[in-house]
């Protein structure tokens, strides 16, 4: 294989036992990642027909948690570890979806020389994987479950190896040596119980959260993987990395210094921190936000967060810092609209409504209701969630699930209370955004890709015509085309060229297909590239040809994103996506939809000019949906009837093998 | 590789077989935790009383600042990169050691271990070849001559910092250390003290930085320094967003 890759990828059924090996080479084709992790997912699970993808708990799910070819190459910010599976946290069904996370276990993975590990069956107790460079074993975990995620990382570690204090002497592993510690990816008390709120967590602060693939972690009595490793990645230009590493860092004020800040392995951005709360890490400098009205609760609050298991966006109750006054809300937002609405917000609501309380419609117990906004009332949250206790048995699984149960998801999801854009995931920014709102229903919630926010805003300097027009050289291969970043939502134009027209098709195509191939299978951090303001696409092709020596063009690259995102396509239409089970919630067609705008706001064309606005009153119309959703499937090369791909789409993506599987369940798209 | 002239260090030649044979006659000099220069290290290291041979200081010290480290490793990365031409942490020759997870609280949750270019190499002083010599063609750099080093791991031994500032290479059988750049084959600039090292010039937070006087040599605080830039102004993530937040709300209505 070209430089990158470790060539062998752990395949572990915890049913029997079984440990073995994939040849990474035979998903080449899908670059990396997310890209081999949705082909396997596809070969291991969805191709043999035997299992009806409806509950992501089945032992036949398969957990691919995979690592790019860029990863502990040197190259920053592409260390990213994928994990995809079918998701527990999606609703009404549980759908294909992904999430990832950065931190130091997916470059560790590379240097013990594996390019990932998929997870099979279901362990009949708990259990923990142990990787020490090329020797795999499935450990007991009878002590660890239970713990926290702080304490099963240590107890692990000093299992593992780490016999000398840490900093203080490098120790060997078979014929290597390393001062490294091992690095974990593992579950809390929460994934254990199955929260399909769970989030997969590494270190001290570093969460994957968005598909709940931590609960599957947990429906598999999977409680950790350890790795630590000592290898080599061969690349295939070495100077060629450091040269782009040092290209890239001539761009001036790119980079803080400022003591305190602190990266993933080995990224250049430090947006992190090096805080005293999270064991010294955070997860990215948001998280501090995210749990209290107190900055010191708030730090202990999410610390509290991390060693339970669950991602504080998941629980966010930071209102107030992100909202916004929406002329012609409904009443229940109370003039308030929250940019990021998940179980916070949500309880928030039925506190405020008077609905929830000690023997209210919905009886808290045992939450502390005295004790709102307090950090013992989050760790109470906590525990009653991690243990399902009380309230907390339905607020494990999930908002929508928990309205089911209480006789309100009709209601709530009708009057906006439900404010989740899209299968039940949390809301995070969207609209005005609205190639990030289309990518929730398309996809299988939040994206959580900022790629286009920065890029369409007011410029600082020229026309905002002119800004877009250099936007619009970037867009490879939808080039030229500055509708494309037309947000204008209402009237004739919104079909003509906004967000209801074949324009805004490209640019969500753009969105998906270098997501699905720079972000998620490359491993970049999304928060790190693209730079469509300044180094993209170059960036990244300069540092793909450095490690693996591959000449592919820019075009090319983001043909193999299209090809992961037919390929992603066609394994929910096998568990029965379709046009009609794509759509938003209620909320995003009424006024309010939209929240406060950065960046100066999005631009839009109307009466023949450009102008930037922060749409505080945009919100989505259902016709205009349906429209945009047709020029989509025709942008994609899926059938208007059903948004299936058909076979000529994935022929031509060389995804012919799919072809079979999908007519034989009557779900290949009509020509 | 370019091979300079050595002048300080130069032993005969000494094979690791005939090395391993006769025994060694060193005395780890690891045991005593924290390196303190001079007639105490230097006589714990030499059974022999005999006074410590002196060797002309280099004239390049990274220095650092533990403060400002992202702990992101990618000096780690440049350095085995540039010198063995694969990534691999275990071959950097510096080494940055985060504490997750241990979780030790910041400032002391990472490690920085960097090759001091001792005034008193004991690692030359005690490698039983000569491999491990002082380079005074190229600013009295420390280095090991791949080529000549036998292995023993005398030089690891030796090495009074905890972790050893000498690395060892599993897939050559050698002993390494910062040299400076002097000869790294994969690095497309000038190395040495008077030129460039790849850590330094990689470094996002310029937490790294060459100087030309020899740092206190007594303890860490030499070496672990100030280099954080002024202060910005009181503007951090969080209250951007709120400031845009007001933005909003002010133009919105």
């Amino acid at each position: 294989m070209t430089g990158g890759y470790t060539g062998k990828i752990i395949r572990v059924n915890l049913t029997t036992k079984e440990v073995g090996t994939i040849d990474t080479a035979k998903y080449e084709e899908f670059g990396g990642g997310y890209g081999m992790g949705t082909a396997i997912f596809w070969d291991l699970a969805v191709s043999p027909g035997e299992w009806d993808m409806k509950d992501a708990y089945d032992p036949r799910n398969v957990l691919p948690i995979m690592v790019g070819p860029l990863a502990a190459t040197g190259v920053p910010g592409a260390g990213r570890t994928s994990v995809c599976s079918l998701s527990p946290e999606t609703f009404p069904t549980c759908e294909f979806w992904r999430g990832n996370l950065g931190g130091r276990f997916g470059t560790m993975m590379k240097l013990a020389g594996w390019d990932g590990v998929v997870v099979e069956g279901k362990a009949d107790k708990p259990v923990w994987i142990n990787i020490i460079n090329d020797q795999v074993k499935i450990e007991d975990a009878k002590e660890l479950w239970g713990l926290d995620t702080w304490e099963t990382q240590n107890r692990i570690t000093s299992m593992v190896g780490g016999k000398t204090r840490y900093g203080e002497e490098w120790y060997e592993i078979g014929s290597g040596s390393t001062t490294a510690r091992p690095e974990i990816l593992l579950i809390g008390p929460i994934g254990e119980t199955k929260s399909r709120l769970a989030a997969l967590i590494t270190g001290s602060g570093v969460s994957a959260r968005i598909g709940g693939h931590a609960a599957v972690f947990g429906s598999k009595n999977l409680k950790a993987i350890s790795v630590i490793g000592t290898n080599s990645i061969q690349v295939s230009d070495p100077k060629g990395i450091l040269e782009a590493r040092l290209h890239q860092m001539q761009s001036p004020g790119s980079f803080p210094t400022q003591p305190g800040a602190a990266s993933c392995m080995p990224c250049l951005k430090g947006d992190r921190r090096r805080s005293n709360y999270y064991g010294g890490e955070t997860m990215c400098a948001c998280q501090g936000w995210l749990s209290s009205h107190k900055m010191s609760d708030s730090d202990r609050a999410a610390e509290a967060l991390i060693k339970y298991g669950l991602s504080s966006w998941s629980a966010h109750f930071h209102v107030d810092m992100f909202s916004q006054n929406i002329p012609g809300a409904p009443a229940l937002f109370r003039g308030k609209v929250p940019t990021d609405s998940g179980l916070g917000w949500y309880l928030q609501y039925l506190k405020q409504e008077g609905l929830l309380g000690p023997g209210k419609e919905i009886d808290s117990d045992p939450l502390p209701m005295d004790q709102w906004g307090e950090l013992s009332f989050r760790q109470a949250l906590l525990d009653a969630v991690a243990n399902r206790t009380g309230i907390g048995d339905a607020l494990a699984e999930g908002c929508c699930r928990a309205a089911e149960k209480w006789g309100r998801l009709e209601k709530d999801r009708d009057s906006g209370a439900l404010r989740l854009t899209a299968w039940g995931a949390t809301a995070h920014w969207t609209m005005p955004w609205v190639e990030w709102a289309y990518a929730y229903i398309l996809g299988a919630g939040d994206p959580a890709w900022h790629g286009f926010m920065a890029p369409v805003g007011k410029p600082s300097e020229g026309t905002l015509e002119q800004s877009l027009e250099k936007l619009s050289k970037r867009t490879i291969p939808y080039t030229d085309d500055i509708f494309m970043f037309n947000y204008a939502w209402k009237g004739e134009e919104a079909w003509k060229t906004g967000i209801y027209s074949p324009h805004k098709a490209k640019q969500v195509a753009w969105s998906r297909h270098y997501s699905s191939f720079w972000n998620e299978s490359m491993a970049f951090c999304e928060m790190f590239l693209p730079e469509l303001g300044s180094h993209s696409p170059e960036m990244e092709t300069m540092y793909y040809k450095a490690v693996t020596g591959k000449d592919d063009s820019f075009a090319g690259t983001m043909r193999i994103g299209q090809k992961i995102w037919t390929l992603e396509r066609a394994i929910r239409v096998m568990h029965g996506r379709s046009r009609q089970t794509e759509d938003f919630f209620p909320y995003m067609y009424m006024p309010g939809a939209s929240g406060f705008a950065i960046y100066g706001g999005v631009p839009v064309y109307e009466k023949g000019k450009w102008r930037s606005d922060l749409a505080p009153d945009m919100y989505l119309d259902r016709k205009g949906v349906d429209d945009f959703k047709t020029h989509f499937y025709a942008l994609e090369g899926w059938d208007k009837e059903h948004g299936w791909p058909t076979r000529k789409t994935l022929e031509d993506l060389g995804l012919g093998r799919m072809v079979k599987t999908l007519r034989d369940s009557g779900k290949l798209g009509a020509a | 590789m370019t091979k300079s002239k050595k002048v300080e260090g130069k032993k005969e030649s000494v094979s690791r077989r005939d090395f391993l044979k006769t025994g060694s006659t060193v005395i780890a000099a690891g045991a005593l935790g924290v390196y303190a220069s001079g007639s105490t290290s230097t006589a714990l290291a030499n059974p022999d009383p005999v006074e410590a041979p002196s060797y002309a200081p280099s004239t390049g010290y990274i220095v650092w600042d533990s403060r400002l480290c992202l702990g992101c490793q990618s000096c780690m990365y440049a350095c085995s990169l540039t010198h063995e031409g694969v990534a691999n942490p275990s071959l950097s020759r510096i080494q940055i050691i985060r504490d997750a997870p241990s979780f030790t609280k910041y400032p002391y949750d990472i490690t920085m271990s960097v090759c001091r270019q001792c005034v008193t190499p004991i690692c030359v002083q005690n490698c039983p070849t000569g491999a491990c010599y002082v380079d005074t063609e190229n600013g009295n750099v420390r280095r090991i001559d791949p080529n000549e080093c036998i292995g023993c791991g005398t030089c690891i031994e030796s090495c009074p910092q905890r972790p050893h500032r000498t690395v060892w290479n599993p897939e050559k059988d050698i002993s390494m250390k910062c040299d400076l750049c002097v000869d790294a084959p994969y690095w497309g600039r000038e190395g040495g003290p008077n030129g460039y090292q790849a850590c330094v010039e990689i470094c996002p937070a310029k937490a790294l930085k060459l100087v030309h006087e020899p740092p206190l040599q007594t303890d860490v605080t030499g070496y672990d320094v100030d280099l954080a830039p002024p202060p910005p102004p009181p503007r951090n993530f969080m209250n951007f967003f709120q400031q845009n937040s007001d933005d909003s709300k002010k133009k919105g209505e």
